[in-house]
């Protein structure tokens, strides 16, 4: 390990564009937990019309957007496909969540108007779907030896990517639809680019993957690191543990019941506690999208 | 000048938009019908027995709940009554001349609808609304069975509803609303809605179903709200803020729609108001917000009185006292007087009674409510999504001194499932402000991880997944003489405060 403080360079890319569900959650996760451990960081944004550099750049984040806003950072993204691509290529980290995962892939055809063209350096197709996967996930990842994990999050898209052949999924699903909700995988690897479905905040309640990430932006950086200091994780660890009960609550109508049955402690003890529309079904407008 | 300018760069592209601007002074050609009794063509007499034993059996459970004390019967009568007619809401309607208003949007809606009803009653209506922010069809199909006698006539001469924003597809073809209103779209459960987009594209279809004799109330403030439906046949009427000092110079983190609808171009902002709603205009395709028809032209705030206001409209002028602290509240008053104004009233809506109507307002249930709860004092903060959760947070850190806070999340079909957005929320800003925090709910984990984030210190924060047990802990943290500020989304806010009301610190939300 270096005697000087270590710095982690991280871009944050289309921070008002792509940012729908809370992804800030991703940025505030890494900045902490450096933080924690006297690791300095940098944090750049590029937004539409800005091209940072690359070259000098651990850690690139790239989050999820809505169909329209998608298309203006495709437009953009073209501007900085060359630089983009050479810094994946020289093992630059990159977290890719929903629409930033399909722009990475060759295209995404949404179910109305012309294709979306993503970058390619992903071998991956993303093709709009009828009906939209929202609902919790478990992913089990195996990011080599002594290294498998539970992936635990929230997705909420419509798109259904299929992998071709430079790519690896990050994992197999364990409940929840994941890329296509056709053959178990979720998400893609392709060097150090990780690609998820997983949206708003997994990266606070998976620290697992934070520090995986952090740790191999440091590679980057130094070329050789001793591993991270381990922090406390109690909390990141119980909300992970919550965030997996849920992914795999039983499906439909034997939800409420079961999740009623399984809550965390007796139930608080006012008639007026269930709530109003846990024994409904009518009003509910999206469906429980289990597999 | 430039604003001038903009404007009559939107005139041109728009024509219809000029006519909406010139027209001052606008003479509601269709008035709803506002009197008692009559009604359509009768029922077939098994259709009408089927609709009188859904009134009889939604009654008998309303009144079955409330005895029970088992939340008074916000939507377990709708529940019943609609198992036994599906048909009911739409029987109600049909069968009654009241004047009826829908009211929709992401945030304000249950405010408005107090504001609306205040007003109305000014003018010298009788209402029936779904006063408690029930706003799935059940809650709504209780709030009319509750109003309608047996036969499924409403005594009340204005049927006001609160209703979701996706639930408002079912409702509205059902209530066919004379005046139907949109008070802004936010993000918020996109679990449930899917993309922002596609719930806009849902009240579009509502709004373009509407007939010509109908008005819908539009948030002009709001880009994508501003936008809907523009060829609708109903009458449009747009409110909102024109007095500058009332904005910030640029939108916050969370704001949503910060892009052109028409040519996705980034929008420019004379005046940014509250997250993405102002006077913005973009510098591409040169529209603009639309012209208002009323106006809040003068704002005067502080955190404790809330906001003395002035607004334009094509009835005059009205100054009006929002006792209610907070910008959002400002918007939820223009909406109302809005609604009111499309509103044909038995008597003309008077300057001098709607200000006393909206002065003696008090905050809905867990809308900032203060609570007398023993020697400490409770204040009950209803928060849903970024925009009304920071809303809420800057009206609290306002006040001065550090603040012992209750924050607590549940997953319900009324919460949503997906606490993500709890990231969008500048947690960051209360957090160094702390006396101490408490979260519960039975999302606690996905709470407490947020305000770990935030910089809030774990070991001194208890996490307790039971609402009675949690309230109690927060309210010993807090010394007495002193206030527990609370965050809650719906569910736990409505079981926090049914248990302060069996404490009998605060009367039943239903007696409000």
């Amino acid at each position: 390990m270096t005697a000087a403080p270590m710095t982690v360079r991280i871009c944050y890319l289309y921070p008002r564009l792509l940012s729908v569900a809370g992804d800030r959650g991703n940025l505030f996760a890494l900045m902490q937990r450096c933080a924690w451990r006297g690791i300095r960081y940098s944090v750049t944004e590029a937004d539409v019309g800005v091209v940072p550099d690359f070259a000098e750049t651990d850690l690139i984040l790239l989050h999820g957007g809505q169909d329209r806003e998608m298309t203006a950072a495709a437009q953009d993204l073209a501007a900085k496909s060359g630089a983009l691509r050479e810094a994946i290529e020289s093992d630059a980290v990159v977290l890719a969540v929903c629409a930033g995962y399909q722009l990475l892939g060759r295209y995404y055809a949404p179910p109305e108007g012309p294709p979306i063209h993503g970058i390619g350096v992903l071998d991956v197709v993303t093709e709009g779907g009828p009906k939209r996967f929202i609902g919790h996930v478990a992913v089990h990842c195996d990011l080599g030896p002594g290294s498998q994990h539970r992936l635990a999050g929230f997705e909420n898209h419509s798109g259904r990517t299929y992998l071709g052949g430079n790519v690896r999924p990050l994992g197999r699903v364990l409940a929840g639809a994941g890329n296509n909700g056709e053959d178990g995988t979720e998400g893609a690897r392709y060097r150090e680019v990780y690609a998820t479905y997983l949206h708003g905040p997994v990266l606070p309640k998976n620290p697992w993957l934070a520090d995986h990430l952090l740790s191999r932006a440091l590679a980057h950086h130094y070329q050789d690191v001793s591993p991270l200091a381990p922090l406390t994780d109690r909390a990141e660890v119980q909300a992970h543990g919550a965030a997996l009960r849920l992914a795999r609550r039983p499906a439909g109508r034997w939800r409420a019941a079961a999740a009623a049955v399984s809550r965390i402690g007796p139930p608080a003890r006012m008639p007026a506690t269930r709530p109003a529309g846990n024994a409904r079904t009518t009003d509910k407008v999206t469906g429980w999208t289990s597999r | 000048m430039q604003s001038e300018h903009q404007m009559q760069g939107e005139h041109q592209m728009q024509g219809t938009r000029q006519v909406q601007g010139t027209r001052q002074v606008r003479v509601v050609t269709s008035p709803p019908a506002v009197t008692s009794g009559g009604g359509s063509a009768p029922l077939p007499p098994s259709a009408q027995a089927r609709l009188a034993l859904a009134l009889a059996a939604g009654k008998a459970a309303e009144a079955a709940s409330k005895a029970l004390r088992a939340g008074g019967g916000t939507s377990f009568p709708g529940t019943v009554a609609h198992r036994i007619d599906p048909h009911i809401l739409r029987k109600i309607a049909a069968a009654s001349d009241a004047g009826k208003v829908v009211v929709t949007g992401s945030n304000g809606k249950t405010t408005t609808c107090r504001m609306l009803a205040a007003l109305a009653q000014a003018s010298g209506l009788t209402v029936t609304q779904n006063r408690s922010g029930s706003n799935l069809l059940q809650g709504v199909i209780s709030a009319a069975v509750r109003g309608a006698d047996l036969r499924g006539r409403l005594d009340a001469q204005l049927l006001l509803l609160e209703v979701d924003e996706a639930t408002v597809r079912q409702v509205n073809p059902q209530v066919r609303p004379h005046t139907f209103l949109v008070t802004n779209i936010f993000r918020d459960q996109l679990d449930r809605f899917g993309e922002l987009y596609s719930m806009a594209k849902g009240l579009e279809e509502v709004i373009e179903a509407l007939p010509a004799s109908a008005t819908v109330v539009l948030n002009g403030d709001d880009p994508l709200v501003a936008s809907l439906a523009p060829a609708a046949r109903a009458r449009r009427l747009y409110f909102g803020i024109q007095a500058d000092s009332a904005g910030l110079p640029e939108p916050e983190h969370a704001a949503d729609t910060i892009r052109c609808v028409r040519c996705q171009h980034p929008l420019s902002y004379r005046a940014v108001h509250l997250s993405h709603l102002g006077d913005y205009w973009c510098p591409e395709c040169h529209s603009a917000r639309p012209a208002l028809d009323v106006a809040v032209t003068e704002v005067r705030s502080s955190p404790e009185a809330g906001s003395k206001i002035t607004v334009q409209t094509p009835q005059g002028a009205f100054p009006l006292d929002v006792p209610l602290a907070g910008l959002h509240n400002v918007y939820n008053a223009a909406a109302a007087l809005s609604c009111a104004i499309a509103l044909v009233l038995p008597r003309p809506l008077e300057p001098a009674g709607a200000r006393a109507a909206l002065a003696r307002l008090r905050p809905a249930f867990g809308r900032l409510e203060e609570i007398q709860a023993g020697d400490r004092q409770v204040v009950l903060a209803f928060v849903k999504n970024p925009t009304s959760y920071n809303a809420t947070m800057r009206e609290v850190l306002q006040r001065p001194g550090r603040k012992h806070v209750l924050a607590a999340h549940s997953n319900t079909v009324v919460d949503g499932e997906d606490f993500a957005w709890l990231w969008d929320v500048d947690l960051e800003q209360l957090v160094p402000r702390l006396a101490s925090l408490t979260v519960s709910g039975t999302r606690a984990e996905e709470v407490m991880l947020r305000f770990k984030y935030a910089g809030a210190e774990p070991g001194s924060t208890l996490v307790i997944h039971d609402r009675a047990a949690a309230l109690r802990a927060a309210l010993t943290r807090t010394p007495p003489g002193e206030s527990l500020y609370i965050f809650a989304g719906y569910t736990p806010m409505r079981e926090l405060r049914s248990i302060m009301q069996r404490h009998a610190w605060v009367s039943p939300f239903w007696e409000e």
